[in-house]
């Protein structure tokens, strides 16, 4: 029965032709058709860097070129989370006429923010170009890099999915856990604003995007490969996640039908 | 190979919260679990045993809300039943065609509607264009098929919608009063279509308020009311019956 749903073949090709459909659509009536989707993350980060380096003084290449190399895959987490969360229940249309496996829906939106991801890294390189002086070696870490963040916003999305469909009022719960965890995490603000043995500074060691964001942050900024502490934690956050969210689905899916 | 059996349902039983819609908020759930409320319960259908053999033609009858789209929508794995076991022929390809056209997409051509409701029927992206033609051929939809569904009348949405269901290769049909949305002649054009997957050995099972219709096709008609089966038979038999219980019900509403 487990592995029934989650391999059931006709439900994974739904996911991947419908994502594809609806990438194909998204932009069809538009001037620039295509070209939005790397357009569209471009401006957000251009607008977003000249913000930040007014506020905070700082050199803008240089934050620019830190500030990306971490945003750019917490946008996809946020996105992640956010659509797998709906998932399920803006499936009603086709969950409520159709048998398709509980994961087809979380799977379609995986495979959608993962393609926006795509577009969003290309333009952040574009960027780059212009931005920043230390290309290296270590910048081929970088498909490896996204996997935990994957996992991490898959296994949390799925969580939220099984919450959402029996409780509507949880999504403002998540969005507000998003805003502190993106606040509180080093993505804005480099680590070491804080000096050694304050307290900030120890809060940021038990704070898992610490260690998500290095794997980004570490071969674009520093030009530096991540530490083994800092993939075995992303990993480790990272699958017990999915796991956890796999779990819950399988267990409460019987009773979706009753709720959407 | 006429006697494997394709659906064996045993006690099964599903019930719906009256009250759900309330009960979908956190605050509300937890409100109602310190007051100690049981939200009322009612039983679409309640403890039916049904076995389905390969090469069945059946017919499911019974007046609105007897539970008949919700037993197919068991049979069709949407509704996990609340108690009872259901037993199913994996190796069999079910096709639901509960509602033409489910998973059609407005902004979508025909063509890629196609591929979008062929895979969630269950076929390869391969056996679909391998049958395009005939899809195409069947639904008349030769210079429209290129064009996004949304600008298609009803009619070329249903022809397109059942000729995908019924063109591939499916092996059960479960199909749920559909024939009423197009004109006469799609009408006539289904049914034959039907009779020949019906000769072929397609195993169906249909709902239809047509009685006649039923009678004539099917080798087994079941009859529900209020989520229980009533009688479950001969086709003129249980016709007659059915009919009688009509009409005295109507005698009943007169006096």
């Amino acid at each position: 029965m487990y592995i029934d749903h989650f391999l059931h073949t006709p439900s994974i090709r739904f996911a991947w032709q419908y994502a594809k459909s609806q990438l194909r659509t998204k932009y069809r009536y538009t001037a620039l058709g295509f070209l939005w989707n790397f357009l569209e993350p471009a401006l957000y980060l251009v607008i977003l860097s000249l913000v930040f380096s007014v506020v905070n003084r700082m050199n803008i290449n240089d934050y620019a070129v830190f500030l990306f190399s971490a945003l750019v895959p917490w946008r996809y987490f946020e996105k992640v989370v956010n659509t797998i969360l709906e998932s399920i229940v803006n499936g009603e249309w086709l969950i409520k006429k159709m048998y398709v496996s509980p994961f087809a829906f979380p799977l379609n939106r995986l495979i959608i923010s993962s393609f926006e991801f795509l577009f969003s890294m290309i333009s952040a390189f574009i960027l780059f170009i212009f931005l920043k002086e230390n290309w290296s070696i270590h910048l081929i870490v970088l498909p490896i890099s996204i996997i935990p963040w994957a996992f991490l916003a898959a296994g949390i999305g799925l969580i939220g999915a099984v919450l959402y469909t029996f409780f509507r009022d949880v999504k403002p719960l998540v969005q507000l856990l998003l805003t502190l965890t993106f606040f509180t995490s080093p993505i804005l603000f480099k680590p070491d604003i804080f000096e050694t043995g304050t307290i900030q500074q120890q809060l940021m060691q038990l704070h898992p995007f610490t260690y998500l964001a290095a794997l980004f942050q570490k071969p674009i900024y520093m030009a530096s490969w991540p530490t083994a502490n800092e993939w075995i934690i992303s990993f480790g956050f990272g699958i017990a996640a999915l796991i956890l969210g796999i779990y819950l689905v399988n267990k409460y899916k019987s009773k979706f039908y009753y709720y959407l | 190979m006429k006697n494997t059996t394709v659906f064996k349902l045993q006690n099964i039983s599903v019930e719906f919260e009256k009250h759900s819609l309330n009960q979908r908020s956190l605050r509300e759930a937890i409100g109602s679990r310190l007051k100690g409320n049981r939200s009322e319960k009612t039983k679409a259908l309640n403890n039916i045993s049904l076995t389905i053999k390969k090469g069945d033609h059946i017919g499911i009858i019974g007046r609105n809300g007897a539970g008949k789209s919700t037993l197919l929508k068991v049979l069709t794995k949407v509704i996990f039943p609340t108690n009872g076991n259901i037993i199913r022929d994996e190796t069999q390809h079910v096709i639901p065609l509960l509602e033409l056209g489910i998973g059609f997409q407005a902004d979508l051509s025909g063509r890629e509607n196609c591929y979008l409701s062929g895979i969630l029927m269950g076929y390869s992206k391969k056996e679909i264009s391998d049958k395009m033609n005939d899809i195409i051929a069947f639904s008349e939809l030769e210079e429209f098929i290129d064009e996004p569904v949304k600008n298609y009348s009803s009619g070329m949405y249903a022809r397109l919608a059942f000729a995908i269901a019924t063109d591939i290769n499916p092996q059960v049909l479960i199909v749920d009063e559909v024939f009423g949305v197009g004109d006469e002649f799609f009408m006539r054009k289904c049914i034959i279509r039907m009779q020949k997957l019906m000769a072929k050995g397609v195993t169906t099972i249909f709902v239809a308020h047509n009685l006649d219709f039923l009678v004539t096709q099917c080798e087994r008609l079941i009859w529900l009311e209020k989520g229980e089966v009533m009688m479950d038979g001969n086709p003129a038999e249980l016709a007659s019956a059915y009919r009688n219980s009509k009409s005295s019900l109507r005698l009943v509403n007169v006096q």
